[in-house]
C-alpha cells in the first residue's frame, strides 16, 4: 500500500532487517575532525555570549557600569530577587505549561499530518509544502494576525463560533487572564507545527518498506503496523524533533510579545519575555540575565533527558 | 604611447590639485519616525544641504526596539551621535551618566533657549540641574468623538462632555450593542500606554503618583473600571494599544476615544464620518484641567564621536520654521513661540495646543519604568476584577513608596 | 492490492481531505493577503469582513514603489543563502560524525550543542556585537551570516544525527573494503543517500535565516544592508502601524520562499519516484 521509501540509487543491496549501525573503526580521525569543526564553531561563537549572560546574572549591573565586564559582584542576589518577585512563580509555571503543550501538540499533530501526507494521493506533496507558509512568516506578522483573529469584538474566531452557534457570547481570548495563555499557545502551535511536520515527513520517507510488507503478509492491521513498525522506526527522529521544539519554544517570545505583551497581568508571560522586559524595559540587567538562566536549568534537564534516550538507541 | 602617459599624468595632477575640501563629518542619528512626511526627513535634507561640515547618517530603528538598541550600544561602547528618546525614559539614561551634558551648549545657543520651551517637555531633559536632552516635539491626549453618532443618539455634537458625569452619561447613551458600538474607548494595556491614558484622570481627581492609596486615586481608577464593568467600554481595552482603540473608533465601533495628535493623519484618511476633538472632561467639582505629556527628546549619548555636529543638528531642528512642519504628522512643537499659521485640522490644533498647557510630564525619574509598572499592574488588576481596587492600589503604593523615598519625583 | 478503481476513489477522498484541512489551516495566511487589500479601518471592523469591501492594491503599490522591497529581499537572500550552505556543510559533517562515534563523546557533544542554545537571541545579541566589533566585522553580512549559522547549525546537527544513523553501516564497510578511504565513502556513498534529508534541512535552515530578525537589527546599523525582517518595521511607527502595508509586505516576503519550497517538493518527489521505478 505505501509505496514510498528510499530506493538507494544506482542499484544497491536490498536492505535486510534493521541496519546495524554499531560503528566499526570509530576511532577514525576523520570522524573526530568532522565533529570538531561544527562544535568548535559553536563554541567559538556562542560560548562567550552564554558566559557573558551568566556572569551578568551574578553581578550588580546598571547602565553606568554595563560597558565594563567586571562589575560589582552580587552573588546570588539577583536570583533571590527574581524568586521573590510575585510574578515570577506565575511566569515560570506559564513557561512550563506553554512549552509542554507546544511540544506535545506540535510533535503529535506534526506526526499525524506527516503520516497523512506520506500517502501518495494527488497534490499531497504540494499541499504539504504549502503548509510550511505558516512557519515562514515573521513573528511580528503572526502575532498581529492572531491578535486580530482572537479579538473579542472584531475577531474572526468569535465571528465563526457565534455564527455556528457553538458559543453563546464572545469569548475574551486575549483579555481574560485565564484564557490568554491558551490563546498564545494555540497561535504558537499553529506557527511551529509545519516545522515538525516537514522534519517528520523526511523521517517517515526513510522508513524501509520490507517490514510493512512482512507485516501485511502476517495479517497485521494498520494500528498494529503503526505501533510496532512506524513508531519504533521514528523514535530517534521524534525525540530529536521534540528536543528541538522544546528548546525553540523555551526561548521564543516574539510571538507572545506581539500578541499580548505578556498580559493581561502576566497571565501569558513566559520566562524569555519576562527576562527581556526586565533587561530592556526596566533596566534591571542582572535580574534579566538571572531569569534567562532559569531557562538554562530547564533546558539542561531536557538536554540530559534527550541524551539519556540515546543510550537505548545504541543498544538496539 | 607617450601622449597617453602624458594624459594620465595630467589627469593625476588635476586630481591632486583639487582643493583639499574636508569631507563632511558623518553624524549618526537613530530615530523612530517612519512616516516620510515627518519633519525629520526634510530637516536632514535641509541640514545636509545647508552646510558642508557635517552630514547626517540616519538610521530608522523600530520604535519598540529603540531602548534596547541604545542599551546595547552603551553596553558595547558603540553609541550613535544623536538619538530620539521617548521623554519618560530620558531620566533613566541621564541619571546613570550615559548622556552628554548639554548645559554649556544650551547656554551658548541662540536657538535653544530654555524659557521658550513649555515647562513639561523641558523638565523631561533635566537631571540634578543639568540639561541632558532637548525636546523635539510634544503631544498630549484629547477626547475624540464621532459627531454623527452624537446626532443619531440625540446628543448635541457642539456640546461634547465636559465633566466626568457628562462623559459617563454620553457613553451610556452612545453604547449600542445591536450595532456593535461601545460608548467609550481607552487603552489599559499592561504597558506605558495604559498608564499614559490613566494619568489624566488621576491628576484631574486631584490625585498623584505619590499617593496611590488615597481616595482621589481610587476615584480615578473607579471611573475606568466602571466603563468596562457596565459595558460602555470593551473588555479588550486591557489588551489594546492606544492606536488599536482608535482603530475601533475609525471602524465605527467606539463613539468616543482618547487620542493623541499623532492619529490625525490617519483619522483624516480613514475616518469617513464627522469626527471632532474636545478638551478632556474634568471631574465634577474639582475642575482641574490636566493631561499627560508625551513626546520625543533629542539626546546625545556619552562617548559620541561627534557631539558638536549632533548639537548643530538639534539647533537646526529646533528652529521654529522646521518645528512648524512637525504639525503635518501631528507633532506639536514643544515651544511657546511656535504657532502654526493655517494649520491642518485647525479645530484639533487649537484643542491640543490648549490641552498642552495643562499636560504634566511623567517624571523625570530614573526609575520611571518601575513606577509605571506598579501602576500598570494595579490598573489591570482593577479592570479585570482580579483584585478590589483598594487592594490593587495599596499594593502599587507599597511598591512605589520606597522608590520615591530614595529619589522623590 | 486494492483494485485500481477503489484506489482512485480513495486517493481523491484523501485529496479532498487534504485540501480542506490545508485550507482551514492556512486561513490566517488568507487573512494576511486580504488585509493587504483592505483599508486600515476595515481591518478592525466589527463584524469582520471575510472578503474585502473595496479591495485596492494601494498598499502593494506603496510597498513596491516607495519602500525598497526588492533591496530588502535581496539583502535577506544574501544572508540566507550563505547561512544555508554553511549549515548544510558543517551539519552534514557533524551529523555523520555524531552518528558514527562512540556514545560518550556524542553525549557530551550533544549536551554542549543544546546548552549553547538556551538563551534567547535578544540576550545573546549584545555579547555577539562585542565579538564582531573585536573582529571588525560590524555592518557586514559576514557577521550576520556567522551569527545566524550558530543557530541553524545546532538544529541541523540534532536533526541529521538520527537520519545519518539510518544509513546502514554495511554499505560503508563494503565501500571501504573495496578500497575507498572514509572521506571518499562519505562523499560517494553516504551523502547521495542522504540527499533528501540534507535538502530538507537546508530548506528549513534557509527559512530560519530568511526570517532572522535580532542579529541583523543589532549587527547592521546601515539601512541599505537591512534585510526584509527589519525592513518590515518601516511600516511600524512609534505610535501605530500601517497594518495593510505590513501585510502587503509580508505577503511579498513569503512568496519567494514558498515558491522555492514548492519547487523543492517536486525534486524530492522526483528523487523518490526515480528510485521506485527501479
Amino acid at each position: 500500500m505505501n509505496r514510498r521509501g528510499w530506493r538507494f540509487l544506482r542499484g544497491r543491496h536490498p536492505r535486510r532487517r534493521a541496519a546495524r549501525t554499531v560503528p566499526v573503526g570509530s576511532r577514525s580521525p576523520l570522524l573526530f575532525l568532522f565533529l570538531a569543526i561544527p562544535v568548535a564553531y559553536l563554541l567559538a561563537l556562542v560560548a562567550f555570549p552564554v558566559a557573558y549572560n551568566v556572569l551578568m546574572s551574578l553581578q550588580d549591573v546598571n547602565l553606568g557600569n554595563i560597558a565594563d565586564l567586571l562589575r560589582p559582584f552580587a552573588g546570588l542576589d539577583n536570583y533571590r530577587a527574581v524568586m521573590a518577585d510575585p510574578e515570577f512563580r506565575k511566569v515560570f509555571l506559564n513557561s512550563l505549561m506553554f512549552v509542554g503543550s507546544n511540544v506535545v501538540a506540535q510533535v503529535g499533530i506534526g506526526l499525524a499530518v506527516a503520516l497523512f501526507f506520506s500517502q501518495r494521493f494527488p497534490w499531497s506533496q504540494g499541499l504539504r509544502g504549502l503548509l510550511l507558509a505558516a512557519w515562514m512568516l515573521p513573528a511580528l506578522v503572526v502575532g498581529a494576525l492572531w491578535k486580530w483573529l482572537f479579538a473579542t469584538e472584531y475577531g474572526v474566531v468569535n465571528f465563526v463560533l457565534i455564527g455556528l452557534r457553538l458559543v453563546p457570547a464572545p469569548i475574551h481570548w486575549l483579555s481574560d487572564p485565564s484564557l490568554s495563555l491558551a490563546s498564545v499557545t494555540i497561535a504558537n502551535i499553529w506557527f511551529g507545527t509545519p516545522f515538525s511536520m516537514i522534519l517528520l515527513s523526511a523521517a517517515v520517507a526513510g522508513i524501509p518498506l520490507e517490514p510493512y510488507e512482512a507485516a501485511a503478509l502476517d495479517g497485521a492491521g494498520p494500528l498494529q503496523r503503526f505501533r510496532y513498525i512506524t513508531l519504533p522506526a521514528l523514535r530517534p527522529a521524534l525525540l530529536a524533533v521534540a528536543c528541538l521544539v522544546t528548546i525553540y519554544t523555551m526561548r521564543a517570545f516574539d510571538l507572545i510579545f506581539a500578541m499580548t505583551g505578556g498580559g493581561p497581568l502576566d497571565s501569558s508571560n513566559v520566562l524569555p519575555l519576562f527576562s527581556y522586559q526586565f533587561t530592556f524595559q526596566q533596566f534591571s540587567f542582572g535580574i534579566g540575565a538571572a531569569i534567562g538562566s532559569f531557562a538554562f536549568v530547564i533546558v539542561f534537564g531536557v538536554a540530559l533527558l534527550y541524551v539519556s534516550t540515546l543510550k537505548r538507541e545504541a543498544t538496539e | 604611447m607617450l601622449s597617453r602617459c602624458l594624459l594620465a599624468v595630467a589627469g593625476l595632477l588635476c586630481a591632486l590639485a583639487r582643493p583639499a575640501a574636508a569631507d563632511p563629518k558623518p553624524v549618526t542619528l537613530w530615530h523612530v519616525f517612519n512616516l516620510e512626511t515627518d519633519m525629520i526627513y526634510g530637516g536632514i535634507k535641509g541640514f545636509n544641504e545647508s552646510q558642508s561640515d557635517y552630514r547626517i547618517d540616519a538610521r530608522l530603528v523600530p520604535a519598540n526596539q529603540l531602548n534596547a538598541e541604545l542599551i546595547k550600544a552603551i553596553a558595547t561602547g558603540s553609541v550613535p551621535d544623536l538619538v530620539t528618546l521617548d521623554n519618560p525614559v530620558v531620566a533613566s539614561f541621564s541619571a546613570q551618566g550615559t548622556l552628554t551634558d548639554l548645559s554649556d551648549r544650551v547656554a551658548k545657543s541662540a536657538v535653544v533657549k530654555p524659557d521658550v520651551y513649555f515647562k513639561g517637555p523641558w523638565a523631561s531633559g533635566l537631571w540634578k540641574g543639568h540639561i541632558f536632552a532637548v525636546p523635539r516635539d510634544a503631544n498630549t491626549l484629547a477626547l475624540c468623538y464621532n459627531a454623527d453618532m452624537f446626532r443619531t443618539k440625540g446628543l448635541d455634537p457642539a456640546k461634547p462632555p465636559q465633566t466626568w458625569s457628562e462623559l459617563v452619561s454620553a457613553a451610556k447613551t452612545l453604547t449600542d450593542p445591536g450595532k456593535n458600538v461601545y460608548g467609550f474607548g481607552f487603552s489599559a494595556m499592561q504597558a506605558e500606554e495604559g498608564v499614559f491614558q490613566w494619568l489624566p484622570f488621576l491628576y484631574q481627581a486631584g490625585g498623584s503618583i505619590q499617593h496611590l492609596d488615597a481616595p482621589e486615586a481610587r476615584e480615578s481608577l473607579q471611573l475606568l473600571v466602571d466603563f468596562v464593568k457596565n459595558g460602555w467600554a470593551s473588555r479588550d481595552v486591557i489588551n489594546e494599544r492606544q492606536y488599536e482603540v482608535t482603530n475601533t473608533f475609525m471602524a465605527g465601533n467606539s463613539a468616543m476615544v482618547l487620542c493623541g495628535p499623532w492619529e490625525l493623519p490617519r483619522l483624516q484618511k480613514d475616518a469617513k464620518f464627522d469626527w471632532r476633538l474636545a478638551l478632556l472632561p474634568v471631574k465634577d467639582g474639582k475642575d482641574i484641567h490636566a493631561s499627560s505629556l508625551g513626546g520625543y527628546d533629542w539626546v546625545i549619548p556619552k562617548g559620541a564621536t561627534d557631539s558638536d555636529g549632533a548639537f548643530k543638528f538639534i539647533e537646526f531642528m529646533s528652529n521654529p520654521k522646521i518645528l512648524n512642519e512637525g504639525w503635518k504628522t501631528g507633532r506639536l512643537a514643544p515651544r511657546s513661540d511656535v504657532v502654526v499659521e493655517n494649520p491642518l485640522w485647525p479645530q484639533a490644533y487649537a484643542i491640543y495646543r490648549e490641552q498642552l498647557q495643562t499636560a504634566r510630564a511623567r517624571g523625570p525619574h530614573p526609575q520611571w519604568p518601575d513606577l509605571s509598572r506598579a501602576m500598570q499592574i494595579a490598573e489591570q488588576e482593577a479592570i479585570t476584577g482580579a483584585r478590589p481596587i483598594g487592594d490593587a492600589l495599596a499594593d502599587a503604593a507599597k511598591k512605589i513608596q520606597p522608590i520615591l523615598a530614595k529619589t522623590p519625583l | 492490492m486494492m483494485p485500481r478503481r477503489l484506489l482512485l476513489r480513495r486517493n481523491w477522498v484523501l485529496s479532498a481531505a487534504g485540501v480542506a484541512g490545508t485550507a482551514i489551516y492556512l486561513f490566517p495566511i488568507y487573512w494576511m493577503f486580504i488585509s493587504g487589500l483592505k483599508t486600515p479601518a476595515e481591518i478592525f471592523a466589527n463584524p469582520p469582513t471575510l472578503i474585502p469591501l473595496h479591495p485596492s492594491l494601494a498598499a502593494y503599490d506603496y510597498v513596491f514603489m516607495r519602500e525598497n522591497v526588492l533591496r530588502y529581499m535581496r539583502n535577506s537572500l544574501s544572508i540566507a543563502l550563505p547561512v544555508t550552505l554553511l549549515t548544510v556543510a558543517m551539519g552534514a559533517m557533524g551529523g555523520y560524525a555524531l552518528s558514527r562515534l562512540r556514545s560518550r563523546l556524542v553525549d557530551l557533544a550533544l549536551l554542549v550543542i543544546l546548552l549553547l542554545q538556551v538563551f534567547p537571541e535578544a540576550l545573546l545579541a549584545t555579547p555577539m556585537f562585542i565579538i564582531f566589533k573585536l573582529l571588525g566585522l560590524l555592518n557586514t553580512f559576514a557577521a550576520v551570516i556567522l551569527a545566524t549559522t550558530s543557530k541553524t547549525l545546532a538544529f541541523a546537527l540534532i536533526v541529521l544525527r538520527p537520519m545519518f544513523r539510518q544509513v546502514p553501516i554495511e554499505l560503508e564497510e563494503a565501500s571501504m573494503v573495496d578500497g575507498c578511504n572514509r572521506f571518499q565513502t562519505f562523499r560517494r556513498i553516504v551523502l547521495p543517500i542522504m540527499q533528501i534529508p540534507l535538502i530538507v534541512v537546508g530548506a528549513l535552515s534557509f527559512v530560519q535565516a530568511y526570517g532572522e530578525f535580532v542579529y541583523p537589527l543589532t549587527l547592521l546599523s546601515r539601512q541599505e544592508l537591512q534585510p526584509a525582517t527589519v525592513g518590515i518595521y518601516s511600516f511600524v511607527g512609534a505610535e501605530y502601524a500601517d497594518w495593510h502595508r505590513v501585510m502587503a509586505f509580508s505577503s511579498v516576503f513569503v512568496l519567494p520562499v514558498l515558491v522555492l519550497f514548492l519547487l523543492l517538493q517536486r525534486r524530492i518527489v522526483a528523487g523518490l519516484t526515480a528510485g521506485a521505478l527501479k
